[in-house]
């Protein structure tokens, strides 16, 4: 696995804080109906509260939120996260939350309090998850943060949950994995 | 050093003399549950990668809870999907539609799930399990894994204590002291104490807790974040369990010396019977600051307010009176066996004469409202697990929560009422 993926640069989306899964990250419906594909999802992320959301991200955009991001156990909006190539970090987010989040394969950093006060949206922003350094370009502020814990790593490198059981099985029948479905490096 | 409950539930089944707080853990669980909603996710990813075995059949519940009656084509779709999958995974622990009830129900009821038991779920309201001592620990859409592997990670939490005191006053239920602690444990309350991934342990005076107080009260805590939580069983929970269990088992209970993140302790008589304003479980607030506040919509049931005893309070408040005629009702006894009893002895009739609809035992609107969800602006007071905007379909509903008898008391009244004052019943009722 290429080393590059750990460091991503892009700009900064900012959010605030209690942004929920449904009727924030997603549109309330996406959880109801149990959407769970990324290319349903993706037009619809962060509708309710950033229209236009997926037009203007890039791969390696950096999603920056406050306290208690997603408020609930949810996926489904990591999911298209994940598939855009975007990376997550926050002040704080419930622990299944996060554990979705790994589930799915994202790049994501909790608890990095304060982040919200030392960028805006549009900044030229680089994350290095495994040392978790937060550099901000355009404000010339580099932040130490808690990194992605090494025992977490392997799932998000293989792309999650169904990255990790494609590998489990081909293993188990000494056969070679199909493609990837792990983060591309930016 | 002595371990949590938890911690000795993790220890054991993960193969180690002790764990602490932060430690990665796979253990083996007793069981593997798994809900209606959330069999083709898992059975589509398993099948995309060739997957077409499951480590342990014999250890898997697969319940039909959530979406009992079916309401839209894709619902019988789904139902159908899942009876193939349990034939072809060879679940024969399969409770379809009309076979058990609510999965965070009936199997405490029927001694599926007992004292020290530890078992994988995808739903996080398997918290339920600690009311008699057992250990249901939520995965998500990674129950995939459990299925395939037999296990998955889990990284051992903290554990916070709280003990209990007092007794809780006339008409006080144990839903009023769930929603009454989830204001504590929210910002701002007196407890400080942020609940996310904790497991809270009951301690103290929880003798007095019968097992559907247990089961309520496991609720809003879980609600708060809580991914488990524990009441250390007593002896008429383990009297109960010893005539029904279909397993042996082995209760757990926390050492002496066991390390807490914090200690906490509330006394159960300065509790008033409490309502929760719409949007999170802990606005929480004394009833009498929202009576009169006029109601559409109510329901009892749910997995946190779905046992027998709920029933039994419901049909206290609810003999021989009429439902506001601009209130439409509905009411979902939590287990089949439930609903059995409740014809048998009468409630059924009860119900069915104040103008209640009788939901099949499950979920009920509870789930998105699925069944009987609201209109935008029409208001509702129901024993849900949460209110969140658009629990019951329509974001722009107000959704209340209450006790049994307080959502029953309203209903009757149309409005949101002190259940004591509208309808006062025996003392022994509660909790």
């Amino acid at each position: 696995m290429s080393e590059n993926i750990w460091v991503t640069r892009g700009r900064c989306h900012k959010f605030g804080d209690n942004v929920p899964h449904g009727g924030g990250i997603v549109p309330g419906w996406v959880l109801a109906g149990r959407v769970v594909e990324a290319e349903k999802i993706i037009p619809h992320l962060f509708e309710d509260i950033a229209p236009g959301f997926h037009e203007r991200c890039k791969r390696g955009d950096i999603i920056v939120a406050g306290k208690n991001f997603g408020m609930s156990p949810k996926m489904n909006g990591f999911v298209a996260m994940q598939a855009l190539g975007l990376g997550l970090i926050c002040e704080s987010m419930p622990f299944l939350a996060y554990r979705a989040a790994v589930g799915v394969g994202l790049r994501v950093m909790s608890a990095c309090e304060g982040v919200t006060a030392i960028c805006e949206t549009g900044d030229d922003i680089e994350i290095d998850y495994r040392r978790g350094l937060f550099i901000n370009h355009t404000r010339n502020i580099e932040r130490a943060f808690p990194p992605i814990p090494e025992s977490l790593r392997e799932l998000i490198e293989v792309g999650g949950n169904t990255g990790w059981l494609k590998r489990w099985w081909a293993t188990r029948n000494n056969t070679e994995p199909e493609a990837s479905d792990a983060p591309a490096s930016s | 050093m002595g371990m949590t409950a938890i911690e000795k539930a993790l220890a054991s089944r993960g193969g180690c003399a002790s764990v602490r707080p932060g430690d990665v853990v796979e253990p083996i669980p007793d069981a593997i549950m798994i809900h209606d909603n959330v069999v083709i996710g898992a059975k589509q990813e398993l099948d995309s990668i060739g997957i077409d075995r499951i480590a342990a059949p014999e250890k898997v519940i697969m319940v039909s809870d959530h979406e009992v009656l079916y309401g839209s084509l894709g619902a019988a779709r789904m139902g159908a999907f899942n009876r193939a999958a349990a034939a072809q995974w060879g679940v024969e622990q399969f409770y379809d539609v009309g076979r058990g009830g609510h999965g965070h129900l009936f199997p405490i009821e029927r001694g599926i799930v007992v004292p020290g038991m530890m078992y994988f779920d995808n739903d996080r309201h398997a918290t339920n399990a600690g009311a008699v001592g057992a250990f249901g620990l939520r995965m998500g859409a990674e129950i995939s894994r459990v299925l395939a592997t037999g296990t998955n990670w889990v990284i051992v939490p903290k554990s916070i204590r709280l003990d209990v005191s007092g007794a809780p006053g006339f008409g006080v239920y144990p839903r009023d002291i769930g929603f009454f602690l989830a204001k504590q444990f929210a910002p701002g309350g007196r407890f400080a104490c942020d609940l996310d991934y904790m497991a809270l342990e009951f301690a103290g005076a929880t003798d007095q807790f019968s097992m559907a107080a247990r089961v309520a009260l496991c609720s809003s805590p879980t609600e708060m974040g809580a991914y488990s939580v524990f009441f250390p069983p007593s002896a008429a929970i383990i009297d109960y369990a010893q005539v029904r269990a279909k397993r042996p088992f082995t209760p757990i209970y926390a050492d002496d010396d066991a390390e807490y993140e914090a200690r906490l302790s509330i006394d159960l008589s300065e509790i008033e019977p409490q309502v929760v304003r719409p949007g999170h479980v802990s606005r929480a607030i004394d009833v009498s600051e929202v009576a009169g506040t006029r109601v559409d919509h109510a329901f009892i049931g749910s997995c946190a307010s779905g046992m027998w005893d709920d029933m039994v309070v419901t049909a206290e408040v609810l003999r021989g009176k009429r439902i506001a005629p601009h209130v439409r009702m509905f009411i979902a006894p939590g287990t089949e066996d439930s609903t059995k009893r409740a014809i048998r002895e009468g409630l059924m009739e009860i119900f069915v004469e104040a103008g209640a609809v009788m939901l099949p035992a499950g979920c009920g609107p509870c789930n998105e409202g699925v069944v009987g969800p609201l209109d935008g602006g029409e208001v509702s007071i129901s024993t849900a697990t949460a209110n969140l905007p658009g629990k019951f379909g329509n974001k722009d509903a107000k959704l209340y929560l209450g006790s049994p008898a307080t959502v029953a008391a309203s209903a009757i009244a149309g409005k949101i009422v002190d259940a004591r004052a509208a309808a006062p019943r025996r003392s022994e009722a509660a909790p």
